[in-house]
């Protein structure tokens, strides 16, 4: 293997010294002259008319600049799925009724936030309150509660604003249900007759929260004189935020600039548009003035998104040793009062379940159904950790059914490298069967596995696979770099920050590809009016799509000054390299120009060319980036990230309480650019996947969140963390930079089986909810010893 | 009602500072505020998440739960008093950088603080004692292990040295 | 938060006549660590702070081998948990201090602060109400003290009149063959605690017989939940795992918990025996050993 100086070394983060001290600047930093605050009035009912709203009184409290209510916004509408089929239908505040508590009435701006705060208190809103329905299939029944009537646009779709020809129409939900998908291959009636073996069961993965340090701010700032309209957000790709804000506040996309900030944590919470960044430009335009919204910790629970609920049917059909020949998946997903991502995360708990098993005859149905409760999207994992939870458990109920060993029956089902998948997906790389050979021997599972029972000690085991981005619109990405006077780089690249490393192994490999140390790269990133088109960085597409345009960029930059080397030096291209900001003669190295020489030469001799080299990238290089995913067709992306996990638990028989012992990750991220950041990527999901087995989730009470604060709402802390073991398990991504594909997403949802799975191993009783709580585990302890 | 500001006199990082507050000021929200100090940060609203977390006369503290007022006459120190005048990163700043100790950064200036304040009361604690004290402190992105061996770095270092 | 004058005492003596001046639209401030939270949610808007947290009067840790222990309302948390003097002579008291929420609230946060916040989750109340606690209360009427089993009537609500404050805890001094455990029972490690109990066990100097045995606990109840009739069945009797098993299911039956996000009340009570039965067999065996 090629020995790289750049790459592949765990060097310290660029974004190290700002953030060490102090000097980071997030959203909430941003503090711009003459700025007005913002705060929501917010529904305290789940379902009700809105009868009156008046805001006479908040209006005429001193410092007061602007109330807004639905009456202002009347008709914005938008949505992360806006398609001809099924029109978006979220809107910034509430029009006729509101539909779950949290959703926005009235928007006050203020002089500062606690007079924004009072005003909100002098809103008189009159509500007549309708029947709500909080269960799916409860809603989907005759007579239910309708909580909307016909969605329609007065605007296009934003397929038809990406070009995809058919035009939108209006969309009725009937029986509240918000969509559905279908995807089938193979024969299932076939693969069932065939089967030695067959078992249905039911699973449950309920809301939790990204929660991200950071809560959801931004500072939007409209200038009436030019038009454009400046924000700071957090976000996770700036074209899609940008894109919303041209769309509902009719203001030109080119005239709207996302600045970079540091973002503090995403996980798929902030990249959504969100109904306080719609009204915070709105506002800032009404007035003329900045306007900072900072939501607060229970705003984020109650009215930003949590992750999808999923009630999962698995019917899976076995052969006597274990291979699978048909599995049934049916989904109801309890998608809230607005659709949100349910019907994309449907689709893609089938397709990251893809490259895990070749399950031979599948049929997955799923049905999205709007409930009077807050509404869901993408995270970490999309879909992907709840599918998981109900897959990976049965697993291991069919192998204690048929005697057999869950590693082995794993094993014997995983595709193969070079797979082409149903839908045209071809596995180039795949570490998966070296993945899980790794976390079985490393938590001793031949040792363990069924043998400490007596000690209430058991050790399970989980798999998962994840796009490295998709064919989402059009899910590209390009960068630039710059060659400098001094014979550094500058590389403009539109990824944010939010955590996961892009700005230090992009830099990584623009470094390594033009032989210069890390130090060399200047980078600037995250901001849409200086870096060129992003849209890569949610669906793990960040390293695969951002990272290859960052590679092919700096290839284009080495090529440029190899070429004007070559026309020096008076040799072949081929036999010269670059290091340490000089172009040099392989066999005779003392025979080199610098890049500052380089350069010069080519401004005077080439037209004034100062070499800029320019690299672009899409997940998916099929023409049609319209893949349906209601039936599951049609390519999503060209390298899926793997990861298997294990764990090893201890439960308290007498309290229910589960401890961790020790979890096991091995990853297939195809090639560790940065391994220290991928060893924080892998520990991190470790815990949050605890979090999710063990601890969490957004638990309602008639619609209204009654955890949404960190007292309530527990997550892993410090002393929680069992010994975590990290492993590779890379197959070198032939389409990925350097080798590399997805890596921060995947091992979350193989951590949620192998904990419950471990359960079960220690005491023997299963719980088909998580979390996995000590109550939820006693009582079924209970149940089994035939006390209840 | 109509509140009279009230004089706040206290050292910051070294150095001395005299202004007029309005009493619910937080501490938190003087020093992001009135200072420009924006390397505290808030993030739960309720003292559970120790990202606001400063040293005030040794101790580590949230800042968000204590008024600003209630610090008058002491010496507070924030993430932004960590490295020296000249650039050079303290210790614990050193060894996070080191060991990729933090991935967003949003809560870093607290755990600095937090262990910055540890360290200097136990200059060699355990594991566990690392882990206990710093329960304060909510992460959700790097999942605690680098930061505790980071910190775990600079206390046998320390140890080293004498 | 609303607006509020903030006034700034030194002396208990100061801090007693502003608040019989203020009463109801005052409110007494020591570390706030609770205090702040519920200014900010505006769960209370008094008119007038308090502030007593320069009163230097009332910070101290005294131990006098007759009287026991003497400790001032405002000793932080974090100074009782670090105490050498309660690390040697009441440790379970250390070791209780090191589950109170986070180091940083520790450091701020005073002991009388938090009784007075009588919160039923918090642990130090039960813990010191194993130990006999008493608390001095003072006001520019009078001075009085109070057993602290006494102090709490309902959740968030204490004996405490307007014009009052907590200046001082009290604690006789350990006897032999006494045994003082804590005990808690969250789903993480610092989280929330479901049930907490702290147990005395006293044993007479057969080491074998219970003399005295107080069991209480946190979270079970809207006030730190004496479990007498538990305690009852001990006294006097000699000790085994029967004995323990049946004292802690009377003591999981006096509970009267609430359902929350965190448990429901039947897994409480589940909780409670469980823990009881735990913290009861460790406290005897630690009166045996001293």
């Amino acid at each position: 293997m090629t020995e790289y100086s750049v790459v592949g070394k765990p060097l310290p983060r660029v974004d190290g010294i700002a953030k060490l001290t102090g000097q980071a600047k997030y959203t909430t930093d941003i503090v711009l002259p003459n700025m007005v605050y913002g705060k929501l009035l917010r529904s305290p009912l789940p379902h009700a008319k809105i009868v009156s709203i008046d805001i006479s009184k908040a209006e005429k409290l001193a410092g007061v600049e602007a109330v807004i209510t639905g009456k202002d916004t009347w008709g914005i509408r938008y949505g992360f799925v806006d398609t001809p089929t099924y029109p978006a239908e979220e809107r910034p505040l509430a029009e006729d009724k509101v539909r779950f508590v949290g959703e926005a009435v009235a928007a006050v701006a203020a002089v500062d936030p606690d007079i924004a705060e009072d005003a909100l208190d002098l809103i008189e809103v009159e509500y007549d309150p309708l029947p709500a329905v909080f269960d799916p299939e409860e809603a989907m029944k005759d007579g239910a509660p309708q909580i909307h009537g016909e969605i329609t646009r007065t605007t296009s779709c934003a397929w038809e604003d990406w070009g995809v020809a058919r035009k939108s129409h209006s969309y009725t939900p009937i029986n509240n249900v918000a969509g559905r998908v279908l995807i089938s291959y193979g024969d299932i009636e076939k693969g069932f007759a065939e089967a030695d073996h067959i078992r249905e069961d039911r699973f449950w993965s309920p809301a939790t929260s990204h929660m991200a340090m950071e809560p959801h701010t931004i500072v939007a700032s409209y200038d009436p004189f030019t038009g454009r309209l400046e924000v700071w957000l957090n976000h996770m790709a700036y074209e899609l935020k940008r894109y919303w804000l041209h769309k509902t506040l009719g203001i030109p996309i080119q005239k709207i600039r996302v600045h970079q900030t540091y973002i503090g944590g995403a996980f798929g919470g902030k990249a959504v548009i969100f109904d306080f960044e719609v009204l915070a430009g709105f506002i800032s335009r009404k007035l003329g003035k900045p306007v900072k919204i900072e939501l607060t910790r229970e705003e984020v629970f109650s009215s930003c998104r949590n992750s999808i609920r999923f009630d999962t049917t698995l019917k899976t059909g076995v052969k006597k040793d274990g291979t699978i020949v048909a599995q049934h998946v049916k989904v109801i997903v309890d998608a809230g009062a607005y659709k949100g991502s349910a019907a994309v995360a449907m689709f893609l708990s089938h397709q990251f379940s893809e490259p895990c098993f070749n399950r031979r005859n599948v049929r997955h149905e799923g049905v999205g159904v709007y409930t009077n409760k807050n509404f869901g999207f993408a995270k970490r994992g999309h879909g992907a950790p709840q599918n998981r939870f109900a897959v990976d458990s049965q697993i291991d109920m069919i192998c204690e059914d048929l005697g057999l060993d869950p590693v082995e029956v794993i094993l014997k089902n995983l595709r193969k490298k070079g797979d082409i998948l149903p839908n045209g997906d071809k596995l180039e790389s795949y570490g998966l069967p070296k993945c899980v050979q790794l976390v079985a021997d490393a938590i001793d599972w031949k040792q363990k596995r069924g043998k400490q029972r007596d000690k209430n000690r058991g050790v399970g085991i989980g798999i998962n696979g994840m796009f490295s981005g998709s064919g989402y619109w059009p899910f590209a990405c390009a960068a630039i770099v710059r060659l400098n006077h001094d014979g550094t780089i500058t590389l403009m690249e539109g990824d944010c920050e939010f955590g996961q490393g892009a700005d230090t192994t992009y830099s990584q490999i623009a470094a390594e590809e033009l032989g210069l140390p890390l130090e060399d790269v200047n980078l600037i990133s995250g901001d849409s009016e200086l870096c060129p088109m992003n849209y890569s960085n949610f669906l793990s597409g960040g390293m695969f799509v951002g990272g290859g345009a960052v590679w092919y960029a700096a290839h284009d930059l080495r090529q440029k000054i190899l070429k004007v080397g070559s026309e020096l030096l008076k040799v072949k291209m081929e036999d010269l390299d670059l290091k340490n900001r000089t172009v040099f003669i392989k066999a005779k190295p003392e025979k080199s120009l610098t890049f500052g020489e380089i350069l010069r030469y080519n401004v005077q001799k080439h037209l004034g060319d100062p070499l800029i080299g320019m690299g672009y990238k899409k997940a998916v290089p099929e023409i049609e980036f319209y893949p349906s995913l209601s039936k599951g067709t049609g390519r999503f992306t060209d390298a899926y990230g793997l990861a298997a996990a294990t764990a090893e638990v201890e439960v308290d028989r007498e309290t229910g309480r589960t401890k961790v012992l020790k979890i096991c990750i091995a990853d297939d991220c195809g090639y560790e650019i940065n391994p220290a950041s991928i060893y924080g990527q892998m520990v991190s999901q470790a815990v949050m996947g605890m979090g999710d087995a063990l601890l969490e989730e957004v638990i309602d009470e008639g619609g209204r969140v009654i955890n949404p604060n960190l007292v309530d709402y527990e997550i892993p802390r410090a002393f929680d963390v069992p010994e975590i073991v990290i492993l590779n398990g890379c197959d070198y991504e032939p389409k990925g930079p350097f080798g590399g594909k997805e890596a921060g997403e995947c091992a979350r949802a193989a951590v949620i089986p192998a904990i419950a799975n471990a359960i079960y191993d220690a005491v023997g009783v299963r719980v088909h909810r998580v979390p996995i709580t000590p109550e939820k585990l006693l009582n079924a302890l209970k149940v089994r010893e035939g006390k209840k | 009602m109509d509140i009279a500001k009230k004089i706040l006199k206290v050292n910051v990082n070294g150095r001395p500072y005299e202004l007029l507050i309005k009493p619910k000021t937080t501490l938190l929200q003087f020093l992001r505020n009135d200072l420009g100090l924006t390397g505290a940060k808030q993030a739960c609203m309720d003292n559970s998440c120790g990202a606001c977390t400063v040293i005030v006369d040794k101790m580590a503290v949230k800042a968000c739960s204590v008024l600003a007022l209630q610090v008058n006459g002491r010496e507070v120190m924030t993430v932004e008093g960590l490295a020296s005048r000249d650039g050079k990163l303290h210790p614990l700043q050193q060894a996070f950088l080191d060991y990729h100790a933090f991935q967003c950064g949003f809560c870093t200036p607290g755990k600095l603080m937090s262990s910055k304040a540890m360290l200097d009361e136990n200059p060699h604690p355990n594991e566990e004692e690392i882990r206990r004290d710093m329960e304060g402190n909510l992460c959700r992105c790097t999942g605690y292990t680098q930061y505790i061996e980071a910190i775990k770095a600079v206390a046998q270092k320390k140890e080293v040295a004498k | 938060m609303r607006d509020f004058e903030y006034l700034p005492t030194k002396t208990v003596k100061e801090a007693c006549a502003l608040i019989s001046q203020y009463k109801e639209e005052g409110k007494i401030l020591a570390g706030g660590q609770s205090l702040i939270t519920l200014l900010r949610q505006k769960l209370i808007s008094p008119s007038y702070l308090i502030d007593i947290k320069g009163v230097t009067e009332l910070d101290y840790l005294t131990f006098d081998e007759k009287k026991g222990l003497r400790m001032g309302a405002l000793t932080t948390h974090r100074a009782i948990e670090k105490s050498p003097l309660i690390q040697s002579k009441y440790p379970v008291l250390s070791e209780m201090e090191k589950s109170v929420a986070s180091v940083q609230t520790r450091n701020w946060g005073t002991i009388g602060g938090n009784l007075c916040s009588g919160d039923p989750i918090g642990d130090p109340a039960p813990s010191l109400i194993a130990l006999n606690g008493k608390i001095k209360i003072v006001s520019s009427r009078e001075e009085k003290i109070v057993p602290l089993a006494e102090f709490f009537t309902d959740y968030f609500t204490t004996i405490l009149e307007p014009d009052e404050i907590l200046t001082e805890i009290q604690l006789t001094p350990p006897v032999p063959h006494a045994g003082v455990v804590y005990m808690k029972f969250s789903t993480i490690e610092a989280g929330i605690k479901i049930v907490s109990t702290s147990t005395c066990i006293i044993l007479e100097s057969d080491k074998m017989t219970c003399r005295d045995a107080r069991i209480v606990m946190s979270a079970v109840a809207p006030v730190p939940l004496i479990a007498k009739k538990a305690g009852e069945l001990l006294i006097g009797k000699k000790i085994n795992d029967d004995l323990i098993a049946e004292a802690a299911q009377l003591a999981s039956g006096e509970t009267n918990p609430t359902s929350d996000v965190h448990g429901s009340a039947e897994f409480r009570r589940e909780i409670a025996k469980v823990l009881v039965r735990r913290a009861v067999k460790e406290a005897f065996e630690k009166a045996k050993r001293t």
